[in-house]
C-alpha cells in the first residue's frame, strides 16, 4: 500500500507526521523516512504531499520549524512538535484508536 | 482538526507581507533535500551529475512541490488574486493606447451614470429631511363635479378633518403669500407663510433658535413669527439676539420667536402653491372656522397616527368626505373628495418620470460603452492568442485563464470608475447649473455613500459585462491551433468577428433608442418654445409690490397707490404701456380661482364651475401683449362708483354661452371689498384670448378679469412694456422703475424686478433640463457607436489585408474593395436600426408623460434618428474602406 495509490486521507497523513515527530525533531526527508520506518514500509509519503502537510501543520501551530545541521552536517530545516502539537497528537491518537476499534469490531462480527 | 481562524492570522501576515523570506525558506529547504538525496546517491556509487538528476526525480519536480506548498498556504487565494491584478495592470500598461481608450470610454459611461444617479438619489431615494418622513402625508381636496382634483381646502375643512380623524395624529395647513418687512434697512418683500400653529412641528425638526409656533399664538394680538435660516442670516446677520425682537410686517408689529435650522425647507409638489424658500412662518391671522366653507385656499399636510397606514387614513378620509358632503351643501354640490398621498411621492410626482427616463437613457449609454470595450478586448484577445495558448500549455486551467481575462476587464472598469467619479462630478456641476426649480432639493455636495456604492456596483457590473465575451471566447478556444496560427489566422476570419459584429449591432440598436428618445424630447422642447402662451412676453418688465397695512390700511389708499404708481411709471421715458395684475403668469404666487355661475343659475348649478380670477389695472392687456377679441378693455372709470364689470377669456365664454356673444351677459364672480371675498353679479364688457398662467403646454381654467378699482387686492405686479419691445430695452427700465417706487413711498417693498420673458423661460426649465441631458446622452451614444463601428471595420480590414491583397493583385477594382468593407457596415447598421425601431415602439411609450406637441411614434423623429445613425455608421466606415482600397498587394502578401 503506497500513499499515492491509497489516496491517503489528509487527516491520516497529518497524524503520521505528528507521530513521526513525537520521537524528536526531524528534517523533511527524515520525516518521510521515519514514517516508512514506523509503518514498516506500508506508507511511502511523496515530497509533493509531505511538504504541503508540514507547512499546514506549521501554520496550525502544531509544529515549529527552524534551521539546523543534519547528521552529515548539512544545513536543513528541522520540524519539532509544539505543546499544541503534542496535545493534538494525543487527541488524534485517541480518536483513531476509537475508530479503529469500532471498525475492527464491525469487521469481526458476522 | 479544525483550528480557530485567528491562529492562522500571523501566518497570513507572514505569507502576504514577508513573502520573500517565506519563499527563500522553501527554496532552501527543497535545495537541501535535493543535496541530501544526491549525496546519498553519490555514496552509493553514482556520478555527481546523475546523482543530482536522480535526486530531483525522486523529489518529484522541485517546481511542482513548490506550487503544492504555495497552494497549502493561508491566503493562497488572495495571493492568486493579487497576482492576477498585477498581471492585469501590467498588461494594461503594455498597451497604453488600448487601455486609455477603454478606460476613457468606461469613465464617460460610468461618470454619466454617477451624475444622473446623484440627482435620482437626492430626489427620489434619499428620504425627506424630516423626522420619520414616511409618516407624513399630503391631504388633497378634490371636486368631482367641477372636475378639479388637487385643489386647496377651506379653513372649515381643515378643522373638520382634524376634529374627526383618528388615523391622523396631526393635520396642519399652510398658505404662502408675500409680506412686506419694513423699518431697519431697506423695505423688503418676503415669502411669508400663514400656517396652523402645528405646521412646523409636524416635520419634527426642532428650531435652531427659540421655538416654533404654539396654539396660543393663534389669534394673538401681536403675531409670532419664525424665520428661515437663510433669511435670518441675510437680514439679521445671524444675530442670536433676534429672539423676542419685534419687527414690522405689513405695517403691524410681529415678534420673532424662533429660527429654523439651516437646510430646513418645505418640500411640496409643484402644483401645491407652496414654493421652496419660505422666509417667514406665522399663524393664520383669522379664525379658520369663520371663513366661508366654499373658499378653498389652504394646503394640508398630516402625520399618520402610530398604527395608521396611508391606506387606512385614505379609507377614513373617504368616509369623512362622505359625511361632509352629507352635512354641508358647499361640499355636496362640487362633490368633495379627499385624497391621501405620501408626502415624498407627492413632492416628486412631477420630476419622477423625467428622472427615470434619463436614468434609463444613461443606462443605455453605459451598455454601449461596455459593448465598445468588450469589442476592444475581443480584438485584443485574438491578438493575444499565442500568449494565452502558452499559458495554457504551462498548466494554467481554462478557468484560471478566463478569470485572468475577467480580472483585466475589472481592472479596466475599476480605473474607469475612478475616472468616472471625476467625470460624474463635472457632469453634476453641469446638471446643477441647468436644474429647474423642481429639483431644488439637489444639494451641490453631491457624492453620498449611496452614490459611491452605486458607482462601485456599476464598476463591477460593467467589468463583468465587458470581460464576459472575451473570457468565454478564450476558454473555448482550441489551444493547439492558436499556437500554430500564432494569433494571425487565415481561413475563418469573418466567422471570428461575429461576436464583435453582434456587439456593434447591439450598440446601434441601443443608440437608436437613445436617439429617438432624445429626438422626441427635443421636438417637445421646440414645441414648448413655439407654444403660444396667449401673450407676447418679449420686451416687458415686471415688478411686484404689496400694499398692506401701514400706509395702506384700506381699499381707498391702495387704489390711490395703484393709480399714482401706474401713472408715474407710464411717464418714464421708453415705456409704451403700463398695467398691473394680481397674479402674474408663471409666478409661484398662489393662484386665485373661484366658483362662478350664470345670472339666475339654479342652486345645483352654483359651485360646479371654477375660473381663475385676476384683478387688473387698465392697460394690463396692452402691456402684456394679450389680445382683446370682443368688446372693450377696462378704463379708469370702471371703479367703485360705477357698475361692476368683468372681462372673460374665450375658453370661459365658449363653455358658458357657446356661440352666443358674451357681451352684455352677467356672471356671478368673486369681488373683493376690504379683504373679504363676495360673490357679485357683474356684466361682461369684453372678451380676451386665453392666457396661459401655469402650464406653457396646456390651456388652464377659464379666466375672469375684474377691475382692480372695483376689487382691490394688496398684491400688485406691474407690467411695463418698453417702446421698442426688446429684452435690452425692457431690462434698462428696471433702475428708473425702482427709483419711481422709492420716490412715491420709500417704505414700499419692491420684489421680483424681472423680465416677463424670464418667467416663461423658467416655465420651460424642466423641459430644457431633460432635453439638454437627453441630447448629450444621445450624442455620447452616437460617438461611442461610431467608434465601435470604426473599430470593428478597421480590425477586419487589418485581418483581411492578405485576402484584399490577393483581390487587388487579381485585378479587383477599388470600388469592389470598398464595397467589401461597406457591405458589412450596411448589414450591421441596418440590422441594428431594425431592432432599435422595434424596441423604440415599446420604449417611447414610457416617455409619453414628458412629451408635448409630438406623439411617441413620431415618424419624422424615427426617420431622422435612423438617418443620423446611418450617416455616422458610413462615416465611421470610410477610413477603413479607404485603407482597404490602398492595400498594397506586395506588402500584404509578404506579411502573410
Amino acid at each position: 500500500m503506497t500513499a499515492e495509490k491509497s489516496d491517503l486521507l489528509q487527516g491520516t497523513l497529518d497524524l503520521l507526521v505528528l507521530k513521526a515527530l513525537a520521537g524528536g525533531p526531524l528534517h523533511g526527508l527524515g520525516v518521510s523516512r521515519r514514517i516508512g520506518l514506523i509503518t514498516r514500509g506500508a506508507f511511502e509519503v511523496k515530497p509533493g504531499s509531505l511538504f504541503p502537510a508540514l507547512n499546514r501543520l506549521e501554520e496550525n501551530g502544531w509544529v515549529a520549524a527552524s534551521w539546523g545541521r543534519s547528521e552529515n552536517n548539512r544545513r536543513a530545516r528541522f520540524y519539532a512538535l509544539t505543546k499544541a502539537g503534542q496535545k493534538q497528537l494525543a487527541s488524534e491518537e485517541r480518536e483513531w484508536t476509537r475508530v479503529a476499534t469500532a471498525i475492527g469490531l464491525a469487521l469481526e462480527s458476522t | 482538526m479544525a483550528v480557530p481562524p485567528w491562529v492562522r492570522l500571523p501566518c497570513l501576515a507572514r505569507n502576504l507581507f514577508r513573502r520573500e523570506r517565506v519563499e527563500r525558506d522553501l527554496e532552501d529547504e527543497l535545495a537541501s533535500a535535493v543535496e541530501m538525496l544526491a549525496a546519498e546517491n553519490v555514496a552509493s556509487g553514482m556520478g555527481p551529475e546523475e546523482a543530482r538528476r536522480e535526486a530531483r526525480i525522486a523529489l518529484g519536480g522541485v517546481q511542482q512541490v513548490k506550487e503544492a506548498v504555495r497552494e497549502s498556504r493561508t491566503g493562497a487565494g488572495l495571493e492568486t488574486l493579487w497576482q492576477d491584478v498585477r498581471y492585469a495592470l501590467r498588461m494594461l500598461r503594455r498597451s497604453p493606447g488600448f487601455s486609455a481608450v477603454a478606460v476613457a470610454t468606461l469613465a464617460l459611461g460610468i461618470g454619466a451614470n454617477t451624475a444622473i444617479f446623484t440627482v435620482l438619489d437626492a430626489t427620489l431615494i434619499a428620504p425627506l429631511p424630516y423626522a420619520e418622513p414616511s409618516r407624513l402625508v399630503m391631504l388633497w381636496t378634490g371636486y368631482r363635479e367641477a372636475r378639479q382634483p388637487r385643489v386647496p381646502a377651506s379653513g372649515h375643512e381643515v378643522l373638520e378633518i382634524r376634529r374627526r380623524s383618528r388615523e391622523l395624529a396631526e393635520v396642519a395647513g399652510i398658505w404662502v403669500g408675500a409680506g412686506s418687512l419694513t423699518g431697519e434697512g431697506e423695505p423688503e418683500r418676503v415669502r411669508l407663510a400663514l400656517t396652523t400653529s402645528n405646521f412646523l412641528g409636524i416635520f419634527g425638526v426642532p428650531p435652531a433658535l427659540g421655538r416654533t409656533l404654539l396654539p396660543s399664538d393663534e389669534g394673538a394680538q401681536r403675531p409670532s413669527i419664525v424665520l428661515s435660516d437663510g433669511f435670518w442670516r441675510r437680514r439679521f446677520g445671524g444675530d442670536t439676539a433676534v429672539i423676542g425682537k419685534a419687527v414690522r410686517i405689513d405695517g403691524g408689529l410681529a415678534t420673532i420667536v424662533g429660527v429654523m435650522p439651516a437646510g430646513f425647507d418645505v418640500v411640496f409638489a409643484g402644483d401645491s402653491s407652496v414654493p421652496p424658500g419660505i422666509e417667514i412662518f406665522t399663524t393664520f391671522g383669522r379664525d379658520l372656522a369663520e371663513m366661508p366653507r366654499d373658499m378653498g385656499w389652504i394646503r394640508m399636510v398630516a402625520r399618520l397616527a402610530p398604527r395608521a397606514t396611508p391606506a387606512s387614513a385614505q379609507a377614513e378620509l373617504s368616509a369623512i368626505a362622505e359625511r361632509l358632503r352629507a352635512e354641508f351643501a358647499e361640499y355636496a354640490t362640487p362633490g368633495l373628495e379627499l385624497q391621501v398621498v405620501p408626502l415624498h411621492a407627492d413632492a416628486v410626482r412631477d420630476v419622477k418620470p423625467a428622472l427615470l427616463a434619463l436614468f434609463a437613457g444613461v443606462g443605455l449609454v453605459v451598455l454601449i460603452a461596455c459593448a465598445n470595450v468588450a469589442n476592444l478586448l475581443l480584438a485584443r484577445a485574438t491578438g493575444r492568442e499565442k500568449e494565452i495558448g502558452l499559458r495554457a500549455a504551462l498548466g494554467a486551467s481554462r478557468g484560471r485563464i478566463a478569470r485572468q481575462l475577467l480580472t483585466e476587464s475589472l481592472a479596466l472598469s475599476g480605473l474607469g470608475a475612478l475616472l468616472g467619479l471625476v467625470v460624474g462630478r463635472l457632469g453634476l456641476a453641469a446638471l446643477l447649473a441647468l436644474r429647474p426649480a423642481s429639483l431644488s432639493r439637489l444639494a451641490p455636495s453631491g457624492l453620498s455613500w449611496t452614490v459611491l456604492g452605486f458607482t462601485l456596483l456599476l464598476a463591477v457590473v460593467t467589468g463583468i459585462i465587458c470581460g464576459l465575451a472575451p473570457a468565454v471566447g478564450a476558454s473555448r478556444r482550441d489551444l493547439s491551433r492558436a499556437l500554430q496560427e500564432g494569433g494571425r489566422g487565415s481561413a475563418s476570419l469573418t466567422g471570428r468577428t461575429r461576436p464583435q459584429r453582434v456587439l456593434v449591432f447591439v450598440e446601434v440598436a441601443l443608440g437608436f433608442l437613445l436617439l429617438v428618445g432624445a429626438g422626441l424630447l427635443v421636438r417637445t422642447f421646440v414645441s414648448l418654445s413655439g407654444a403660444d402662451p396667449g401673450f407676447r412676453p418679449e420686451g416687458t418688465l415686471t415688478l411686484q409690490v404689496s400694499a398692506q397695512g401701514g400706509r395702506y390700511p384700506d381699499d381707498a389708499s391702495r387704489r390711490r397707490l395703484a393709480k399714482t404708481l401706474a401713472a408715474n411709471l407710464a411717464a418714464l421715458p421708453g415705456v409704451e404701456a403700463v398695467g398691473a395684475v394680481s397674479h402674474l403668469p408663471f409666478d409661484d404666487y398662489p393662484n386665485w380661482y373661484e366658483y362662478y355661475w350664470r345670472e339666475g343659475a339654479s342652486e345645483s348649478e352654483k359651485n360646479t364651475a371654477m375660473a381663475d380670477h385676476r384683478a387688473v389695472l387698465p392697460g394690463f392687456f396692452e402691456s402684456l401683449g394679450a389680445e382683446l377679441t370682443q368688446g372693450r378693455g377696462f378704463t379708469d372709470s370702471d371703479d367703485a362708483n360705477h357698475p361692476n364689470v368683468i372681462l372673460v377669456d374665450e375658453t370661459l365664454a365658449k363653455r358658458t354661452w357657446g356661440n352666443e356673444s358674451p357681451l352684455g351677459k352677467r356672471l356671478n364672480v368673486s369681488f373683493i371689498h376690504e379683504g373679504s371675498f363676495d360673490s357679485t353679479l357683474a356684466e361682461v364688457v369684453g372678451v380676451v384670448r386665453h392666457v396661459r398662467y401655469r402650464d406653457l403646454g396646456l390651456d388652464g381654467r377659464g379666466q375672469v378679469y375684474v377691475p382692480f378699482f372695483q376689487s382691490v387686492r394688496p398684491e400688485l405686479a406691474f407690467t411695463l412694456r418698453s417702446s421698442r419691445g426688446t429684452r435690452a430695452d425692457a431690462a434698462r427700465l428696471a433702475g428708473p422703475a425702482r427709483r419711481e417706487v422709492a420716490r412715491l413711498d420709500p417704505d414700499l417693498a419692491v420684489s421680483k424686478v424681472r423680465l416677463l420673458e424670464d418667467y416663461v423661460r423658467q416655465a420651460r426649465g424642466a423641459a430644457r433640463f431633460t432635453t439638454v441631458i437627453a441630447a448629450s446622452l444621445a450624442a455620447l451614444a452616437l460617438l461611442l457607436a461610431g467608434i465601435g463601428i470604426y473599430g470593428v471595420l478597421a480590425y477586419t480590414v487589418a485581418q483581411r489585408s492578405g485576402e484584399i491583397g490577393i483581390r487587388v493583385a487579381l485585378g479587383g477594382r477599388p470600388k469592389d474593395i470598398a464595397w467589401l468593407v461597406l457591405r458589412q457596415t450596411v448589414g450591421i447598421v441596418g440590422a441594428g436600426l431594425l431592432a432599435g425601431l422595434a424596441g423604440s415602439l415599446v420604449m417611447t411609450r414610457l416617455l409619453q408623460k414628458l412629451l408635448y406637441g409630438v406623439g411617441p411614434r413620431d415618424l419624422a423623429t424615427l426617420a431622422a434618428a435612423a438617418a443620423v445613425l446611418a450617416a455616422v455608421g458610413l462615416a465611421a466606415a470610410l477610413i477603413p474602406a479607404r485603407r482597404a482600397v490602398r492595400v498594397d498587394p506586395m506588402i500584404a502578401l509578404r506579411g502573410e
